[in-house]
């Protein structure tokens, strides 16, 4: 590839695509998307069900529906996409190698990457799960792409482990289509995923949640024959004598995801130990000049309305950089997680201009306010680990309330939920 | 007798639990437990009226696409879910297919077609 590329999107899932829109619009001439499926839109063809776009399109749309306004952008802008190829190498300086099928062994060198790899599921072996190693234990995601796209029932008996959104949605599509679902098992004393999927795919349908339980062991030879279940106490250890059988053919594990951040290591990009994405100022900058990166590559979202949001910043951020070759760090002040606060996303910001914060409280309350050291007080009703909360700063108010070197972030609760 | 229910609102992360009691006519007769009056109108309508926007997949000709994903064209009866997906059985879709083309129109009776929520083949050829 011996053409200049002023924007390289690595992946082409929603935050790939919007970052890459949001470079060209923003004047980045050659913008190329890599992508390591065969075709565009990462996780949202799958994702059939409502409840994207309320926030970006004010509108209920689809997982497909909510790519096609993404891809069809794309297309009219003149993105260059190359798919089925993976990038298995970025430095520093912003070499990137990859490979594919159709072009072999290529090396280019981008003047403005963005990294939108996105987030993979946590396995069974991740979770750790004692037992046999029987054929019938998947991840939520891979189990919606055997229903969803290639039109396999992997099972007709499940029990879903993790209270996590895809968990949530797979339990009832499961059902929907004539499957039964035994169980969410969910470890923690709250659910992990959001209110009106625990309501729309449970509750609808009477499939129990068991909170504060988790799978204690898996049964069966060749094929799982049923999983053993039992509550845990509050440091989450599994309580001897509090065991019962679940017969089910069928384990999803629905326990969390990974920001996917291989690459991010090999070119030195510093990571956040919490939310396990490059740490980012508000342009979206990593560590690494040249290295922008959004989505869930970052943190892991609750929303795509928000990824796509992120990874537009990202995408701006690397044009400018791809035309006057750099953008200073906004790293003049850093946002730091304080009490009942798990992080806060960009880790750093300018401190004179107005910014969107993003958080995770670390356990659910009542009646909180939020506080962004002396600049933004936010009181709300309810704050739980599982909803993030989303925050506009001012740049008059960070101004006004004078220079500091870093903002503490703190939750302070009356009640628990 | 008189009904006494719970309905939790999913109108925001605070989940209200919401009881609402009813006399034998099906009239409300007291409703306790929601934080705002937002709330309280999507318990009613909740209660009297619960719909779902139903998402689906139904068979293909096309054995590069076996599934299309299809949606309802609005929201419907909840109880009426299950009916629903019984007629995408039936379906034997021919592609090629356009976002929003209507598959099955007034699907059992609902008033709502299964429409298609992505085009095949797609913007850039297949996929």
């Amino acid at each position: 590839m011996a053409s200049r590329v002023d924007v390289a999107v690595i992946g082409a899932g929603p935050a790939g695509l919007a970052a890459a829109i949001a470079a060209r619009e923003q004047g980045a001439e050659k913008v190329l998307i890599v992508e390591r499926a065969e075709q565009l839109g990462g996780l949202l063809p799958q994702c059939i069900h409502n409840g994207f776009g309320l926030v970006y399109f004010e509108q209920d749309m689809t997982g497909p529906e909510y790519e096609k306004a993404f891809v069809d952008k794309a297309m009219r802008l003149g993105i260059e996409t190359q798919l089925e190829t993976m990038v298995i190498d970025l430095d520093e300086e912003r070499g990137m190698t990859a490979v594919s099928r159709k072009h072999g062994y290529m090396n280019f060198k981008p003047e403005a990457v963005v990294l939108a790899m996105g987030c993979r599921e946590r396995s069974r072996g991740a979770v750790g799960i004692p037992g046999t190693r029987p054929a019938g234990v998947l991840t939520a995601g891979t189990c919606q792409r055997y229903v969803n796209i290639e039109g396999y029932m992997p099972g007709s008996r499940y029990v879903v482990l993790g209270s996590g959104d895809i968990g949530m949605i797979m339990a009832r599509r499961l059902t929907l289509e004539g499957a039964k679902v035994e169980a969410v098992v969910e470890i923690m004393p709250w659910p992990g995923g959001l209110i009106r999927n625990e309501v729309q795919c449970l509750h609808d349908f009477g499939i129990p949640l068991l909170l504060e339980h988790t799978v204690s062991f898996v049964h069966g030879e060749e094929r799982v024959e049923g999983v053993s279940v039992c509550k845990v106490d509050s440091e989450r250890r599994p309580i001897a004598g509090t065991e019962s059988f679940f017969p089910c053919d069928c384990l999803l594990i629905s326990a969390g995801l990974i920001p996917e951040n291989e690459l991010s290591r090999k070119a030195g990009v510093a990571l956040d130990p919490v939310t396990g994405g490059p740490v980012v100022d508000q342009d979206r900058q990593t560590s690494v000049a040249g290295i922008f990166a959004g989505g869930n590559v970052v943190q892991v979202h609750d929303l795509v309305d928000w990824v796509s949001r992120e990874a537009e910043t990202a995408g701006r951020s690397a044009a400018v950089f791809a035309d006057k070759g750099k953008i200073k760090p906004a790293k003049g002040v850093a946002v730091v997680p304080g009490r009942n606060i798990r992080y806060v996303v960009p880790q750093f910001i300018s401190g004179r201009d107005d910014v969107t914060l993003h958080m995770r409280v670390a356990a659910p309350g009542l009646n909180a306010t939020v506080k962004v050291g002396g600049v933004l007080k936010k009181r709300l009703r309810s704050v739980r680990p599982s909803e993030m909360i989303v925050l506009d700063l001012k740049g008059a108010a960070l101004k006004q309330a004078g220079p500091e070197k870093e903002l503490i972030v703190d939750c302070d609760m009356k009640g628990s939920d | 007798m008189a009904a006494r229910e719970t309905v939790i609102c999913i109108g925001c992360p605070l989940g209200c639990r919401v009881t609402v009691l009813q006399d034998k006519k099906g009239n409300v007769t007291s409703l306790k437990g929601a934080e705002c009056k937002q709330g309280e109108k999507y318990v009613l309508k909740e209660l009297q009226n619960p719909v779902r926007t139903l998402t689906a997949t139904v068979p293909t000709t096309d054995e590069r696409f076996p599934l299309l994903p299809v949606r309802t064209s609005r929201p419907v009866l909840k109880v009426l879910m299950k009916p629903i997906m019984r007629e995408t059985v039936k379906v034997r879709v021919k592609p090629p297919v356009k976002c929003g083309d209507i598959i099955v129109k007034n699907v059992f009776k609902s008033k709502a077609d299964l429409i298609a929520t992505t085009d095949w083949p797609g913007p850039g050829g297949e996929g």
